[in-house]
């Protein structure tokens, strides 16, 4: 009789909350970017448990994302970059990934995948990349540039944007000075501050949405754009307007976001066998049709659309060495960045 | 002699009866105000003492972010970049203002509802379609360089007025010249129209009666008007992201940064409440005389 309580307790709590209880088995909620919610993303997963509901909530920046998750909310799977992943580890928001679970996981590029591991435990299966480089409207340039310090050269000036982010701009000038962006020292740092304040003559504006970006280096009134991802890149090829996507002397930055399954999630064998369908060859295809970005599952390459792959480089071996990945950073670095950013914004 | 008493007797029942009516009017925004103004405003208070936004350094408090604040030059200067812009905003937008309402209020006749109606109509579109759509007019393909163009005034199309301060102000006026011209409008509809009469009566010409009778009596109107986009723009991001450029960026702009990017939401808080304070103490400065009611457009 005594040894019966508990399950009778357990059974009236549910019979309190049933819908709690039900809810616990038959739905998925996934923190992710507005865009990535697209069912072709993960198909094998609707075919194997179509009872599952997989919920998107959506964050527009990655420090939304985090912050949702460190004040409580309750997501089974999230989706962050880079920069952001040791930061998640750190904080004990997510758990390990047993990548022999996963099926595809044999044709996650190497480089990529070493990122999202820590103390050689395996936390993020990365799953996007792509590019930040200077997209040229090569009409209106009397050279191309070739070189991240070519943004500061006056011949430009007046039709440069920047992307305002501190991170991707200290990253860049950082580059463009011979820096380690991740391993600077406090001079080193202060050194690109004032270099980009120095930019601020040659700049019309900061972009801050890439259609925006791209709908003015359409109308003209932009050459250079910092930072610009290879979508940008495809949507003016598109729509025939000549602009050249560079290879700096000093290589293009990548950026790698991933999946990671959360320390609360309800259901972790359930988790896995969704990032296992994210991985799927089909699903990477489909991304690097859809938005240009490249895929961490190597296996998708064939898959994919040829003239994006070749436009892009995708299938060149060398590809992921030749591109300066974001690091993970600190909260302090983190800090730093949007603060000098700010102040940089701010000089007069 | 019966009746009055009466009267006298029933009166302290009859402002108990008003009393009980204002409660029960006063309750539901009272309530609304307490919890989505008063306490969210307490919450920003405690949190500008935190030492972090989450984690165990959340529940030490500390005053490290005013101090960082005052240390921090670039979010004082922008401030006060930020209240000159919306100086001028409201300064200009009262300038064109006044004529509007005037020309409602004196000129219009019986057509003044519709007129008013087509005033505001544009502020049924999206506040955020409107600022786009200044981008369009700013820039290089706009309406304004192809004037010039064609005058011969400039020889290559540039977008010279856009991604600067100035476009800041121009779209902020734009924006705000119904809500400046409203208040005015109700001010000069209040002004006892025997009051210019008399005036003109005792041989006041048409301009002084203007300066001396209408003028005089609609300030109230004007302050309103004033205050009414001064507070709003002092706070404002949205404008300058995207079409302030490298010049027009706003304290709002830093403030959004701390919360949403850097994460220091007890820095945000201390920016917030610095700004909120010296807003505050602005208005009070200004709006001394005022009635509340007069600044309600009642």
């Amino acid at each position: 009789m005594t040894n019966r309580l508990p399950a009778l307790a357990a059974s009236l709590l549910c019979g309190v909350f049933l819908l709690g209880c039900a809810q616990r088995v038959d739905q998925l909620v996934v923190l992710d970017w507005a865009g990535y919610e697209l069912p072709e993303f993960w198909a094998p997963f609707a075919d194997a448990h179509p009872d599952v509901t997989v919920d998107y909530s959506f964050f527009a920046e990655d420090a939304e994302a985090y912050a949702k998750l460190q004040t409580g909310f309750e997501a089974d799977i999230v989706h962050p970059c880079s920069s952001w992943w040791g930061l998640y580890v750190e904080n004990d928001l997510v758990q390990p990934i047993d990548t022999a679970k996963l099926s595809n996981w044999s044709g996650v590029h190497a480089e990529l995948a070493q990122m999202g591991s820590f103390d050689g435990v395996q936390y993020f299966i990365p799953w996007d990349w792509a590019y930040e480089s200077i997209l040229v409207r090569t009409d209106k340039v009397a050279e191309v540039p070739d070189s991240w310090a070519d943004l500061w050269n006056p011949q430009y000036a007046g039709h440069v944007a920047l992307w305002d982010s501190g991170e991707a701009n200290f990253a860049m000038t950082a580059l463009s000075l011979g820096i380690d962006p991740w391993t600077a020292t406090p001079e080193q740092s202060a050194q690109v501050q004032e270099r980009l304040v120095e930019i601020k003559p040659n700049l019309l504006t900061y972009w801050v949405d890439y259609a925006e970006m791209a709908q003015m280096i359409s109308s003209g009134d932009l050459w250079l754009a910092s930072n610009a991802w290879p979508d940008a890149y495809g949507l003016l090829l598109d729509e025939g307007v000549p602009v050249e996507y560079i290879q700096p002397i000093e290589g293009r930055l990548g950026w790698v976001c991933g999946y990671g399954i959360a320390k609360g999630a309800k259901d972790v064998e359930l988790a896995h066998e969704f990032l296992n369908a994210l991985l799927a060859p089909e699903s990477m295809a489909f991304l690097t049709n859809q938005y240009y970005y490249g895929a961490a599952n190597a296996d998708s390459i064939p898959l994919a659309d040829p003239y994006v792959i070749e436009l892009l480089s995708l299938d060149d071996p060398a590809i992921l060495k030749q591109t300066i990945f974001y690091q993970t950073l600190t909260d302090a670095q983190r800090q730093f960045m949007t603060s000098m950013w700010d102040e940089v914004k701010a000089a007069p | 002699m019966s009746t009055r008493s009466e009267a006298l007797l029933a009166r302290p029942a009859a402002q108990l009866e008003v009393r009980q009516r204002i409660t029960v009017l006063l309750t539901p925004p009272g309530l609304w105000l307490l919890l989505f103004f008063v306490i969210p405003l307490g919450v920003m208070a405690l949190f500008s003492f935190r030492a972090a936004s989450f984690g165990a350094q959340r529940q030490v408090f500390t005053l490290e972010h005013y101090q960082r604040f005052l240390a921090d030059t670039s979010a004082q200067r922008l401030l006060w970049r930020s209240l000159l812009i919306a100086l001028e905003t409201s300064l200009i937008c009262v300038v064109l203002a006044f004529p509007l309402a005037y020309f409602l209020s004196f000129r219009a006749g019986p057509s003044r509802l519709m007129l008013l109606t087509i005033l505001v109509i544009p502020s049924w579109t999206s506040f955020l379609l409107r600022i786009l759509a200044w981008k369009v007019l700013l820039g290089s393909s706009g309406i304004f360089n192809s004037l010039l163009l064609s005058l011969g005034w400039i020889e290559e199309a540039a977008p010279i007025l856009l991604f600067s301060r100035g476009a800041v102000i121009i779209t902020l006026v734009y924006i705000w010249v119904p809500f400046v011209a409203l208040p005015i409008f109700a001010g000069l509809e209040r002004i006892n129209r025997h009051l210019l009469e008399a005036a003109e009566d005792l041989g006041s010409r048409p301009w002084q009666i203007f300066l001396e009778v209408i003028l005089p009596l609609s300030l109230p109107g004007v302050l309103a008007g004033f205050l009414s986009v001064f507070i709003p723009t002092v706070g404002e991001y949205v404008t300058p992201l995207l079409v302030g450029g490298v010049d027009g960026i706003m304290y709002g702009n830093l403030v959004q940064d701390q919360f949403a990017r850097a994460l220091n939401w007890p820095l945000g808080s201390v920016m917030s409440l610095v700004m909120m304070l010296v807003v505050l103490v602005l208005t009070f400065g200004l709006g001394r005389g005022v009635k509340v009611t007069d600044l309600a457009g009642v």
